[in-house]
């Protein structure tokens, strides 16, 4: 019986198998209109320092390997991460309280090579403009968890955050994500696709901007 | 020695209990996930010290490659499941299950050299490709081999079990005491013990090797965009290494962990015991691999 207890103890992670191999820190700028509702999200991604290397080099670019990209290459790079197959959601998730909000298109990107990082911003649109009545949440995650984002830059407003509104970065509560993970996965069929049909699930696992106003 | 083993097993047994039902294997992952990230950001400065040629660069990035498959390899996956099931369910010599973790470790790497070498620069794929091909076929390939294993050792359960149930059918013919054919009545527990073929050896290997880490495909691609192929190969198998130590450590494991559990039973009851866990073993590793094939398709 241990042994049967060991053996499914061993397997029980496994459902979640996939490991990162990309690190990406991530910064929110939430960008309101001047009535105070969300019009837009700027995203900043910058990536680790060996996949940002893979992505350079495979591009043939930093030839002197000394992580900082010259003008030209900088002008080579812009929009490299910006290709999204269709079926790409951005790994970006707004929610106003617990409704999903869908994002436009990513526009407006830049991108750099410096101090062996590369660093791309791309701006999402919100239309219409989101009111914060309910608590807005930015979510950065990858449902199939090949990067892992963190939200390691501190959040920004433009032109600034609206009077009586508050704003934090939640990190994930591992064992509560764990315990609804498993919980997910017991009742998940063999017909369903986990990454369409259970978003919430990669969420439990994400870091979370949150701004409220008017609660207290 | 016996009281040893058991014990050893039964401590270590208790503590994989405790640790999995006080969430420590969350815990586990999330010190696996921190080591991993910290090891990625050292892995550009060991490649880019060799690039530059920096003295002592090899030796730094096959350090770093190391420490790269250990903690990878400490977070969830396929190998280990696979590893310490097998060595859970049948009655392989201690050397012989550490040997195959090694083994299928470094197979890992070579399909990842062969996979890079072969498609990007035979070929001229791009890095992108590659992992859509590990994805979409290599994985899905890998998942078949692993229920194959599961459904095997479920397959080879149910024939023990039911050759005890029936133990003595119609054995009229006629051999004598000296007949030599090894006719038996039964299965000793040395026929339970008996080590398996190297099918299993290539199955279990394949199972594993076959879907190559993207840590190796990084570095591989890496390392020939910047003429510094031999150095990329080398830290792949270091990686494997790596690797290895902690799938040797889940061979070790299991193995003492099913001896520990067969001490305690002798003749018969360890004849009936093993093809159990054969069973359910096996259907531990089917249902979870199943499930992991059908997703992946």
């Amino acid at each position: 019986m241990r042994a049967v207890a060991l053996a499914i103890a061993i397997s029980l992670p496994l459902p979640a198998l996939a490991h990162p191999h990309v690190w990406i820190d991530t910064g929110v700028e939430v960008l309101f209109d001047a009535g105070g509702r969300a019009e837009a999200l700027r995203i900043t991604w910058v990536y680790d320092d060996f996949y940002s290397m893979v992505l350079v080099e495979e591009r043939g670019l930093d030839a002197d390997h000394d992580g900082n990209a010259t003008e030209a290459e900088t002008a080579a790079l812009q929009g490299f991460d910006m290709n999204w197959d269709t079926e790409f959601s951005g790994d970006t998730y707004l929610l106003s309280g617990e409704t999903p909000v869908p994002l436009g298109p990513p526009e407006d990107w830049t991108a750099k090579f410096e101090g062996g990082r590369l660093t791309s911003t791309h701006l999402r649109r919100i239309d219409p403009a989101l009111p914060l009545e309910q608590p807005l949440r930015v979510q950065a995650y990858d449902p199939s968890f090949y990067t892992a984002y963190t939200i390691a830059l501190p959040p920004t407003f433009a032109p600034a955050l609206p009077q009586g509104c508050k704003a934090e970065v939640l990190a994930p509560d591992a064992t509560a994500a764990n315990e609804q993970l498993l919980a997910a996965l017991a009742e998940y069929g063999a017909d369903q696709d986990v990454e369409a049909d259970f978003p919430a699930v990669g969420a439990n696992f994400a870091d979370e901007l949150v701004v409220t106003c008017g609660a207290e | 020695m016996r009281r040893g083993v058991i014990l050893f097993a039964a401590l270590l047994a208790l503590g994989l209990l405790a640790l999995w039902a006080g969430g420590g294997f969350t815990a586990l992952r999330l010190w696996a996930l921190a080591g991993a990230r910290e090891v990625q950001q050292q892995m550009a400065g060991a490649v880019r010290g060799i690039a530059t040629g920096a003295p002592g660069a090899l030796a730094g990035l096959l350090a770093v490659c190391f420490a790269y498959g250990f903690f990878h390899a400490a977070g969830p996956g396929h190998g280990k499941m696979l590893i310490g099931s097998y060595g859970m369910a049948r009655r392989v010599s201690l050397i012989r299950l550490a040997a195959l973790a090694l083994l299928s470790s470094l197979a890992q790497a070579t399909v990842a050299v062969v996979l890079v070498y072969a498609l990007m620069v035979g070929l001229g794929w791009a890095r992108t490709q590659i992992e859509g091909v590990t994805v979409t076929v290599l994985a899905p390939v890998s998942h078949a081999m692993i229920l194959g294993i599961g459904l095997w050792l479920v397959w080879r359960g149910v024939v023990n079990w039911r050759g005890q149930a029936h133990p003595h059918h119609d054995h009229h013919h006629s051999h004598g005491p000296d007949c030599g054919c090894g006719h038996s009545h039964g299965p000793t527990p040395e026929q339970v013990a008996q080590v398996s073929g190297w099918r299993d050896a290539a199955a279990l290997v394949a199972g594993i090797a076959l879907r190559p880490c993207s840590g190796a495909l990084f570095l591989l691609v890496l390392s020939w965009q910047m003429g510094i192929a031999a150095a990329g190969v080398a830290g792949v198998y270091a990686m494997g290494f790596g690797t290895a130590t902690v799938t040797v450590a889940v061979a070790a494991s299991a193995y003492f962990l099913r001896e520990g559990a067969f001490e305690g039973l002798s003749g018969g009851r360890l004849a009936r015991a093993v093809p159990m866990i054969e069973i359910a073993v096996g259907l531990v590793v089917a249902i979870v691999s199943g499930g992991l094939l059908i997703s992946a398709l």
